[in-house]
């Protein structure tokens, strides 16, 4: 067994392995299915200040390598989050780490969200959602510079906990939004959220979402986030979580060599629920044979013309 | 209820039932120990690959037989992922994740009717055979477009011990007209329906108009099956979405917005 630990966080993580925020509901769903406390950790369902109804039918539909979806940030709202989902994480895992995801519609939303779970016990530190495409106004934060520096800063304000943005691949320079965060006292970058993306049904002529558009994830958008989370690599030197279309420990390896330090995967769980170990198992085959720890692969892409 | 099984099964037998649709049965004893009528598995491919269906879609349990370990489904040919299906053979993998979800609930003494429209008559070929060493009375309604659609009557006998009082809507076969056409309510049954969103709200309103008690088994775009990517949501009586792979995919009739 190679060395697969990383610190990050001010925490050590058993595996980089992470279930991405909207795939595994709040852990519990997949209990029975997932080994949850051998992994790096999962990352929540979205937590809204309020209950949230989320979107109409058609939520969810296949494209070619992957899928669409239009949840539209349905969710039990903090003060339910806290009274029945939290409770399970805090007394089944404890190897494993959580982040809740955030969500609002305003700052005041998130730092409300924040600062009334910062004194619970069962997690870790919280992923920003500042780049849900499948709510109204969801990008406005992860696409707009000033939004986000005060987002950051009013969140830093209200805990110590670790902090890390979700970025949208939406923008045209992610390593502008990345030196956002760090300069405004994030801890850490996940990379990256869906694509927007339609589809459209010929025979009736109407979108096939309910909600008209939603956002692309799965295997179609791995070389994305590879690249994105590269761009991001050479903007901050911010821990990344590398996120989109990870089926395999090969695929996560493409993360890590571009600078993740760990991964999180998603889609891919509904095809397979063993996939997120055995993502672990392959990045564990691939050190076995390169005679590497995972560390030493974070960012250890070579260009062409670099010295050999 | 048992936790759901990840399993790769192998195909046992496929054979064509009725034009495009086909009657697969599988290798599954861990899924075929357990599963109860109106409970449903994914069925898809794994990961190796991305060709359509990568995701893995929803099939109602069709039959079981636990003695053999064999999990029967019934496929209609709707687009790429579900004609992929059609085209395996025997000996070849799927994966499988079940049983999932709700089943019917069955109160005990009254009689039952399955009222099946296409391809929703799989989860009445299930509730029939199980029904079939007990003295519960189940009677069948099956319903499709055409002659050339419908799934072998002999073929139902065989799995279930229940000849189907088969409709067509142009008369090709068996009675001429529509399901609701043959449902008798002189012995008080539960109605439990499943098919087309037509079919389920024409079944809904026939049932609350004469007080009779009806389970309907919804289907919705899936995305996980287990409850976790709350992708598959039908409107809840009181408005909010409730979620078909868990809270269903059986639900009470009263539970639900109508029409669907």
């Amino acid at each position: 067994m190679a060395d697969l630990t990383q610190a990050v966080f001010g925490v050590d993580w058993q595996s980089p392995v992470l279930l991405a925020s909207g795939t595994c509901g709040y852990g519990e769903e997949y209990a029975e299915l997932i080994p949850l406390d051998r992994l790096g950790g999962l990352v929540t369902k979205a937590v809204s200040l309020e209950p949230r109804q989320g979107n109409p039918p058609h939520r969810v539909a296949e494209t070619p390598g992957g899928m669409i979806n239009a949840i539209g940030l349905q969710n039990v709202g903090l003060s339910s989050f806290i009274r029945d989902k939290l409770p399970w994480l805090a007394a089944n895992l404890s190897r494993a780490r959580v982040l809740i995801n955030v969500v609002g519609h305003t700052e005041r939303d998130f730092v409300e969200v924040v600062s009334g779970l910062d004194d619970q016990p069962g997690f870790l530190g919280f992923e920003i959602n500042v780049s849900c495409p499948n709510v109204k106004d969801g990008t406005l934060f992860g696409a707009d510079p000033e939004a986000l520096a005060t987002l950051v800063a009013a969140l830093r304000n209200e805990t110590e906990r670790p902090l890390v943005i979700k970025l949208t691949p939406n923008v045209p320079d992610i390593g502008l939004y990345a030196r956002i965060c760090e300069e405004n006292g994030a801890d850490g970058l996940s990379a990256i959220n869906t694509f927007p993306g339609m589809l459209i049904d010929i025979d009736r002529r109407r979108p096939v979402i309910g909600n008209v558009s939603g956002g692309v994830s799965g295997p179609a958008i791995l070389p994305m986030g590879v690249y994105l989370t590269w761009r991001a690599r050479q903007a901050t030197s911010l821990p990344i979580i590398g996120i989109g279309g990870i089926r395999s420990g090969d695929d996560a390896l493409q993360y890590v060599l571009a600078g993740a330090t760990l991964v999180q995967v998603g889609t891919a769980l509904f095809v397979d629920p063993q996939v997120a170990i055995q993502v672990h198992q392959g990045i564990d085959a691939y050190c076995e044979r390169n005679q590497v720890t995972l560390r030493q692969l974070v960012g250890a892409l070579e260009l062409p013309g670099d010295p050999a | 209820m048992r936790a759901p099984i990840r399993q790769w099964a192998g195909v046992r037998t496929i054979r064509k039932a009725a034009e495009e649709t086909w009657w697969m049965e599988l290798d599954a004893p861990g899924i075929a120990a357990s599963a109860v009528p109106g409970q449903f598995l994914m069925a898809g491919f794994g990961l190796t690959q991305v060709g359509a269906p990568f995701l893995p879609r929803p099939f109602s349990i069709g039959w079981t037989d636990r003695s053999t370990g064999t999990v029967g489904l019934l496929i209609r040919e709707f687009g790429g992922g579900t004609r992929r299906l059609a085209r395996l053979r025997g000996g070849d993998q799927l994966l499988l994740l079940g049983p999932l979800g709700r089943s019917f609930q069955i109160p005990n003494g009254r009689p039952l009717v399955g009222i099946g429209g296409g391809v929703g008559l799989a989860p009445f070929l299930f509730l029939a055979a199980e029904a079939r060493d007990s003295a519960a009375e189940v009677r069948l309604l099956y319903g499709e477009r055409t002659a050339d659609r419908v799934f072998d009557p002999a073929l139902i006998a065989e799995l279930t011990g229940v000849e189907p009082i088969v409709y067509t809507e142009d008369g090709s076969t068996g009675r001429h007209g529509l399901v609701l056409d043959g449902i008798d309510l002189s012995d008080d049954p539960v109605l439990l329906g499943c098919g087309p969103t037509p079919m389920l709200n024409a079944l809904e309103k026939f049932a609350r108009e004469r007080g009779s008690d009806l389970q309907v088994s919804v289907e919705e775009h899936m995305g996980c099956g287990v409850g976790t990517c709350q992708g598959c949501v039908v409107r809840g009586a009181d408005g909010s979405w409730l979620k078909s792979c868990t809270e269903g995919p059986v639900f009470d009739a009263g539970d639900l917005t109508w029409p669907i």
